[in-house]
C-alpha cells in the first residue's frame, strides 16, 4: 500500500517536473501591479499578444508582489521573470538586492529610442550606476471640466495656464451662478498626492523642505477660506472623479488621468481636460512613473530583456496610451489617431509636463517601505486646518515634527523638487 | 486516589488545537507586531565572508569610509552571473570608537559601488526590542481620539435601540397575531445583507442625487438637494450610520431574543396572569429577568462588533473626515495608503482590550444580577 502511494507520488513528481521544464521554455512571466482591473488586464494581454515569444501576463496586488519576490530569493529559485510596478514598489526589493542592474539593456534600448532622462534618474533609485528599474509608462494628474462650467470661468483667465486663485473665483462663480458647489477633489481616493504633489509643491516650491514654512500655512488658509468652502462636500467620497463627473454632481475635478478616463471615454464631446493651476512658486505636478525590473531568481532573463525592449518599443507605448491609457516614456510615439477621449487627455498631460512654470515633484524615493505614512502626515495637515479649523502654524509645526522623524529614522535624502541633501533630508 | 478521567480532555482536544491555531497563534503574532520593533545593528567583520570574526558592530544610518572594496560573482541558476561587492568601511560605532571591517553590499546604501567612497548603514541583522513606538503613535496621531470618539458613540446610540426594537419584534412574534410569519420574513431581509452593502444602499439613500434628497425636491419641501453627508455634518454622518446599523444588525439580536423568549415556561406567564399582572409587569418582572442570559450573549455579540464597524462608516462617509477605530486599523495596514503594519497591529491589540473589557464588564454585571436574584 505504502509502497504504491509512493510511487504514485514519485510519479506526480516527475510529471510536473517535466511540464514544469515544458512551460519555462521561451515563456516570460511578466508580473504587473498595474492593469490588474479584468478589462485593463485584457487589453494588457491582446497587447502582448504581439510579442515575439510567450508573454504570461500576471496581474498582481503591491503586497503580494514584494512578499513573492522576497520568498523567491531567499529560496534561491523564482518562477517571475519581470516585475512592472510603480516607482514606490522598487526600493523594498532594491534594499533586498533582489534586482538586476539593467544599466547595459538600457544603453541598448537608448540606442533606438529616447527614453525620458529624469525617469531614468529614478529607476536608479538614488544611486549613481545601478538601473533598478526601467521606466515602462507614466501617467499624472491633471483637471478635468464639464463643457457647461466652461462660460463661468473668471474673465482674463487661460485654461491651460490657470492659477489657484482663479480656480477658486471660477469654483465661486459656478456655485453663485448654480447654486451648488461644482468643484470636486477625491478626498476619499488619492487625495494625498493633491496635496504632495500639487499645493505644497505651488506655494513652497518644494514637497518636504518647506513643509513647515509661511508659505506652507498661506496655501493651507488659501484652501480653508478660498477653495474649500466652494468645493463639493460630498468630496470626501469621492474616490475615483469620473463617477461625479459623469453624473453631473462636479463640473471641475481634480484626479489622477485614470480616475478621469471613463468620463473622457464615455462623453468626450462634453469635458474638456486642462492642467493643474500655478500657485506663488510655480506650477506643481506629480509624474507617476511605472517600471520594469528583472529579479534575480528570473528563469528565464534574456525572455525578460526582450519583452523590456518590446514594451518600450513606440509602437507597444502607442498601444499602451490608446487602450489603457498610461503616457508613453519614450520619444518618437505615435500620437495621431488616437481616440478623442484620450487625445483630450494626452494634450493636458503633454501642456502641464511642458508647462515653463511647471514643478514635477516626485513621489518620494528613499522612505523605503514606509512611503506611505507620508501620506498621512500630508492629509492630517488638510484635515486639521481646513476641515477642523486648528491653527496652520501649530498643526505644521506639530505635524513637521513627525514628518521629520519618518525623514530621519529612514534617513532619506530629499528628493525633487526639494534640493538634494547629504544625509537625511532637513524641514526648513 | 481518584482515577484520572481523559476523556473530558480528549474530547476538549479538538478545539483547543483549533483555539491555539487560529486564535491565539494571530492573536499573540499581532500583539507582537505592536510592541516589538526591529532595531538592527550590522556587524563588521575581519574578512569579506558573512562568517567571519567581528571587529565592531555599527547603527543604521551611520555614514561610513569606503576604504576598500571587492567584487565576487554569484552564477544564478538561470545562468547569468550576479555581482556581489563587499566594502571595507571605517566609522564610529555608538560608543564614539572608530571600528574597521568588510560588510556586504545588501547591508549599505552606496551611490556607487564602483566608486563612492562613502555609504551609509541601512540594515543589519535584526535584533527584536520591546517598544512603546508604535502605541505612542497611534495614540498621539490626531485621528485616534476622533476614532474613539466615533466609536464609543455609536455603541452608545445603536445598541440601546437595536436591543429595545429586538425585543419588540421579538414580542411580536411570539404574541402569535396574525401575519407572525410575515412579519418574520420582513424582520430577515437584513440578516442576508453585508455591511459594505448595506453601507451603500444608506450611502445612496442620503447622496445629494439619492433618493431621499429626490423625493425632498419632487415634494416641494427642497428647493435643490440638501448635501446631508460632508465634513461639518457629523450629525447627519451620525445619523446615516446609525439607521443603516440598526437596519443591518438588529435582526441578529431579534434571532437571540426570540429563542430566548422560546425557552420561557408558558406556566410562569400564565401564573403572572392569574396574580393580575398587566402585560407591562408581565415583562418587567417575568420574561426580561428571564431573558437576561439571552440578552447577555446578545449584548456581547453586538458589542464586540460593534467596536469592529467598518464598512458602513466607510461606505458612507468616505472614512477620512468621520472615521472608526478599525477603518484606522485598515488605513494604516493598506500598502497604498500608510503602510505600517506595526501601527495597524497596535489598533487591533487596543480594540481587542475594549472588547475583552466590555465582555468581562458584561459578565460580571449580569452574574452579578442572577446571583442578587437567587438570594431573593
Amino acid at each position: 500500500m505504502t509502497k504504491k502511494l509512493s510511487l504514485l507520488l514519485a510519479f506526480v513528481f516527475l510529471v510536473s517536473l517535466f511540464t514544469g521544464a515544458l512551460a519555462q521554455d521561451n515563456k516570460v512571466t511578466f508580473m504587473s501591479t498595474q492593469f490588474n482591473v479584468v478589462e485593463e488586464s485584457d487589453k494588457a494581454k491582446a497587447i502582448l499578444a504581439e510579442f515575439g515569444g510567450t508573454a504570461d501576463f500576471v496581474p498582481s496586488e503591491e503586497g503580494p508582489m514584494i512578499d513573492l519576490i522576497l520568498a523567491e530569493a531567499s529560496a534561491d529559485e523564482g518562477t517571475v521573470d519581470l516585475l512592472g510596478a510603480l516607482h514606490g514598489t522598487f526600493p523594498t526589493l532594491a534594499n533586498n538586492d533582489t534586482l538586476f542592474d539593467l544599466t547595459d539593456l538600457l544603453a541598448e534600448i537608448e540606442q533606438s529610442v529616447d527614453v525620458n532622462d529624469s525617469f531614468v534618474e529614478l529607476g536608479k533609485l538614488g544611486t549613481e550606476d545601478y538601473q533598478y528599474y526601467i521606466p515602462w509608462m507614466q501617467a499624472t494628474y491633471t483637471m478635468a471640466a464639464n463643457k457647461q462650467a466652461l462660460e463661468y470661468l473668471p474673465e482674463g483667465a487661460d485654461i491651460n495656464a490657470l492659477t489657484w486663485d482663479q480656480l477658486a473665483e471660477w469654483a465661486k462663480n459656478m456655485q453663485e451662478a448654480t447654486g451648488e458647489p461644482r468643484l470636486g477633489l477625491p478626498v476619499a481616493g488619492l487625495f494625498h498626492r493633491f496635496l504632495e504633489g500639487y499645493a505644497f509643491p505651488s506655494w513652497t516650491g518644494g514637497m518636504v523642505t518647506g513643509f513647515k514654512t509661511q508659505e506652507a500655512a498661506d496655501m493651507l488658509v488659501f484652501m480653508r477660506d478660498q477653495l474649500w468652502p466652494y468645493t463639493n462636500p460630498e468630496s470626501i467620497n469621492y474616490e475615483f472623479m469620473s463617477e461625479p463627473l459623469l453624473s453631473g454632481e462636479v463640473w471641475v475635478a481634480f484626479d489622477h488621468v485614470a480616475r478621469l478616463k471613463a468620463a473622457f471615454d464615455e462623453q468626450p464631446q462634453d469635458f474638456v481636460a486642462f492642467p493643474t493651476p500655478a500657485g506663488p512658486a510655480g506650477r506643481g505636478y506629480m509624474p507617476v512613473v511605472v517600471g520594469l525590473a528583472v529579479p534575480y531568481t528570473s528563469p528565464n532573463p534574456d525572455g525578460a530583456d526582450e519583452l523590456i525592449k518590446f514594451l518600450l518599443s513606440p509602437e507597444t507605448q502607442g498601444a499602451i496610451l490608446r487602450d489603457l491609457g498610461f503616457y508613453p516614456v519614450v520619444s518618437g510615439v505615435d500620437t495621431a489617431n488616437l481616440p478623442e477621449g484620450v487625445a483630450i487627455q494626452s494634450a493636458a498631460v503633454e501642456a502641464l509636463t511642458t508647462a515653463p512654470d511647471g514643478i514635477p515633484a516626485l513621489l518620494p524615493v528613499g522612505l523605503g517601505d514606509r512611503g506611505g505614512e507620508i501620506n498621512q502626515i500630508f492629509r492630517n495637515a488638510f484635515n486639521r486646518v481646513v476641515l477642523e479649523g486648528q491653527d496652520p502654524m501649530t498643526v505644521l509645526e506639530e505635524e513637521g515634527a513627525a514628518l521629520q522623524t519618518l525623514l530621519d529614522e529612514t534617513g532619506a535624502p530629499c528628493w525633487a523638487p526639494d534640493p538634494p541633501s547629504d544625509g537625511a533630508c532637513q524641514l526648513k | 486516589m481518584r482515577k484520572l478521567h481523559w476523556t473530558p480532555y480528549l474530547l476538549l482536544l479538538p478545539s483547543m488545537i483549533y483555539l491555539t491555531l487560529f486564535f491565539a497563534y494571530p492573536m499573540v503574532a499581532s500583539l507582537q507586531l505592536a510592541f516589538r520593533k526591529d532595531v538592527q545593528y550590522l556587524k563588521l567583520r575581519e574578512e569579506p565572508e558573512s562568517d567571519a570574526a567581528e571587529t565592531g558592530t555599527l547603527a543604521m544610518q551611520t555614514a561610513v569610509a569606503v576604504l576598500d572594496r571587492m567584487r565576487l560573482e554569484e552564477t544564478l541558476p538561470n545562468g547569468r552571473t550576479r555581482p556581489i561587492y563587499w566594502f571595507r568601511v571605517q566609522a564610529e560605532d555608538t560608543e564614539g570608537t572608530t571600528v574597521e571591517g568588510w560588510v556586504n553590499q545588501e547591508n549599505i546604501f552606496i551611490e556607487s559601488r564602483t566608486q563612492s567612497d562613502t555609504a551609509r548603514i541601512v540594515t543589519g541583522e535584526a535584533a527584536k526590542e520591546w517598544t512603546f513606538d508604535f502605541v505612542k503613535r497611534m495614540v498621539n496621531d490626531f485621528r485616534f481620539g476622533k476614532a474613539l470618539r466615533t466609536t464609543i458613540l455609536l455603541i452608545v446610540l445603536i445598541i440601546p435601540l437595536q436591543f429595545i426594537l429586538a425585543i419588540v419584534m421579538g414580542l411580536v412574534l411570539q404574541s402569535g397575531i396574525r401575519f407572525t410569519n410575515f412579519f418574520l420574513y420582513i424582520y430577515a431581509i437584513p440578516l442576508g445583507v453585508s455591511d459594505l452593502a448595506s453601507g451603500i444602499l444608506w450611502y445612496s439613500i442620503f447622496t445629494q442625487r439619492g433618493f431621499l434628497n429626490s423625493w425632498l425636491v419632487e415634494l416641494g419641501l427642497r428647493e435643490r438637494p440638501f448635501i446631508f453627508i460632508q465634513s461639518g455634518h457629523e450629525n447627519w454622518m451620525i445619523l446615516a450610520i446609525v439607521l443603516a446599523e440598526v437596519w443591518r444588525a438588529t435582526s441578529i439580536v431579534m434571532v437571540i431574543v426570540v429563542a430566548g423568549l422560546q425557552g420561557i415556561p408558558k406556566d410562569y406567564i400564565e401564573a403572572g396572569q392569574v396574580f393580575g399582572a398587566n402585560l407591562w409587569q408581565r415583562i418587567r418582572f417575568i420574561i426580561l429577568p428571564r431573558l437576561m442570559p439571552s440578552l447577555q450573549v446578545a449584548l456581547i455579540l453586538r458589542t464586540i462588533l460593534a467596536f469592529q464597524v467598518f464598512a458602513v462608516v466607510v461606505a458612507i462617509t468616505g472614512g477620512d473626515v468621520m472615521t472608526v477605530l478599525a477603518n484606522e486599523t485598515y488605513r494604516w495596514y493598506d500598502p497604498a495608503r500608510f503602510n505600517n503594519s506595526n501601527v495597524a497591529a497596535a489598533y487591533a491589540g487596543f480594540i481587542m482590550l475594549l472588547s475583552l473589557g466590555i465582555s468581562f464588564f458584561y459578565l460580571r454585571t449580569v452574574r452579578a444580577q442572577e446571583e442578587r436574584e437567587s438570594q431573593q
